[in-house]
């Protein structure tokens, strides 16, 4: 089955460090913030205090190095290639090095050191936002910081109900597209030879069953929410409420915190 | 709540659980020799577009994009690329059901490409505006990035735009049930 690969829904580790217990809107603003700040930095101390933060956040989260390595795979040869043209294209201060056409300046290993870290910077942030949030909990997270969007009349909570219907839905569809697959192998389907466009045509038997059990699926569960007498966001109730508790302050206090000293490292460097 | 409203928000969800799926799980190989897919991740959003109206296709391509990040299947880079490859990229998906199709009409092909590739091309759009921002904030000083990032998005987008089109026109053709709503 090498043109199929089993999903690994989501990164999600429980390691029931601190940084898990952390609010998902905490941590939603925080990652969000420091990816925007991250941009304010220019000089090795705003870097210095970049870091610390990030790799302070991979220490409390507690989560084995190599799963966070596992994370960053798809990205590292960007940051070798950003760091590559950076030693290539960027010219200024001594020469470095010259070898036939490639010249290395100062400058540019400079940069190119600041932009890889800069880099890996915000994908470790981001990785570790995912590797500690289930994804039910970034929903959940993602409904409450949307919700002053609906006087907008942006329908947060529909939203968020059918993000969390879609992941529900998720390994159910993945196993149903399964089965059909191998249905249609067993009567003789070839996925796997011939140009493009007739491997997609190939996949017409799978998607046909997969999508006219999927409108069923949809009509059977909007019967069962109508019998349950579903009315959409309005007085609806929920099992786990979201609460701030003191280190979510914290951790909002240290974004501005953050924010205030590279600003000010940025303005007077 | 009315019934039809409750129909079509779970019709949304499914197929952007079908939409996941396809963005990352489930791609065709073979576009290039050594790896590089196409994905089919187009199809469940623009039959939902051409089934319940181009609203609920942008709200289902909203969903698979929000879906994409919530479960990582890259890592950000860049602030203003988390607004533009995931929600917004795959939202422009939806845009496909703007042309209202009969199926069995003549044309239907025509009007199933032209659904597709406008659509296709905004999502382009959006990938190509992002390119130009996070990887303008990396690159060296003068470098034409917009090229890069044209060069770089085209280069899936437009067999994912082809394959897209015919495996909807056969789609349509072959199961015209799926664009029409039972009443």
């Amino acid at each position: 089955m090498s043109a199929f690969q089993s999903p690994v829904l989501g990164q999600y580790i429980p390691t029931g460090s601190v940084l898990h217990r952390l609010d998902p809107r905490t941590k939603l603003l925080f990652v969000f913030g420091y990816m925007f700040v991250v941009f304010l930095a220019q000089d090795a101390l705003a870097y210095l205090f970049l870091t610390v933060i990030a790799a302070g956040g991979v220490w409390l989260s507690r989560i084995p190095l190599p799963m966070i390595f596992r994370g960053l795979k798809p990205i590292l040869w960007l940051i070798a290639l950003t760091a590559l043209l950076h030693l290539g294209f960027t010219k200024g201060g001594d020469l470095l090095l010259q070898w036939g056409p490639v010249t290395v300046y100062e400058e540019g290993v400079r940069q190119a050191g600041w932009m890889s870290l800069r880099f890996l910077l915000l994908v470790v942030m981001g990785t570790l936002l995912t590797l500690t949030t289930s994804p039910i909990d970034l929903t959940d997270g993602l409904e409450r910081l949307l919700k002053p969007l609906e006087k907008l009349r942006v329908p947060a909570h529909e939203l968020a109900l059918m993000m969390s219907i879609a992941l529900r839905f998720l390994p159910a569809l993945w196993e149903e597209t399964e089965k059909i697959i191998k249905a249609q192998q067993a009567r003789g389907a070839d996925f796997e030879t011939g140009n493009l466009f007739q491997r997609a045509k190939s996949y017409i038997p799978v998607i046909i069953p997969l999508f006219v059990s999927a409108f069923r699926r949809a009509e059977e569960l909007a019967l069962a929410m109508e019998a349950r007498c579903y009315r959409g966001g309005k007085g609806r109730t929920r099992i786990r409420q979201l609460q701030f508790a003191p280190r979510d302050w914290g951790m909002l206090v240290l974004l501005a915190g953050l924010t205030g000293v590279l600003l000010w490292l940025r303005l007077n460097t | 709540m009315n019934r039809q409203r409750l129909l079509t928000m779970i019709e949304i969800a499914i197929m952007a659980g079908i939409g996941v799926l396809f963005s990352t799980y489930i791609t065709i190989r073979g576009l290039w020799p050594q790896g590089g897919s196409v994905s089919l991740a187009m199809v469940p959003i623009v039959i939902l577009s051409f089934r319940r109206g181009w609203v609920a296709g942008v709200i289902c391509g909203l969903l698979v994009g929000m879906l994409n990040f919530v479960l990582a299947a890259t890592p950000p880079v860049h602030p203003v690329q988390v607004v533009l490859d995931y929600p917004l990229a795959f939202a422009l998906l939806g845009t496909a059901g703007w042309i209202r199709l009969q199926p069995g009409e003549k044309g239907t092909f025509w009007k199933v490409a032209a659904g597709v590739t406008l659509a296709g091309l905004l999502r382009f759009l959006a990938h190509f505006i992002s390119g130009v921002v996070w990887f303008g904030s990396f690159a060296p000083k003068g470098m034409s990035v917009w090229v890069y990032s044209f060069l770089y998005n085209i280069s899936y987008i437009l067999p994912d735009i082809l394959v897209s089109t015919a495996v909807m026109a056969l789609l349509i053709r072959n199961a015209p049930q799926l664009i029409r709503v039972n009443q």
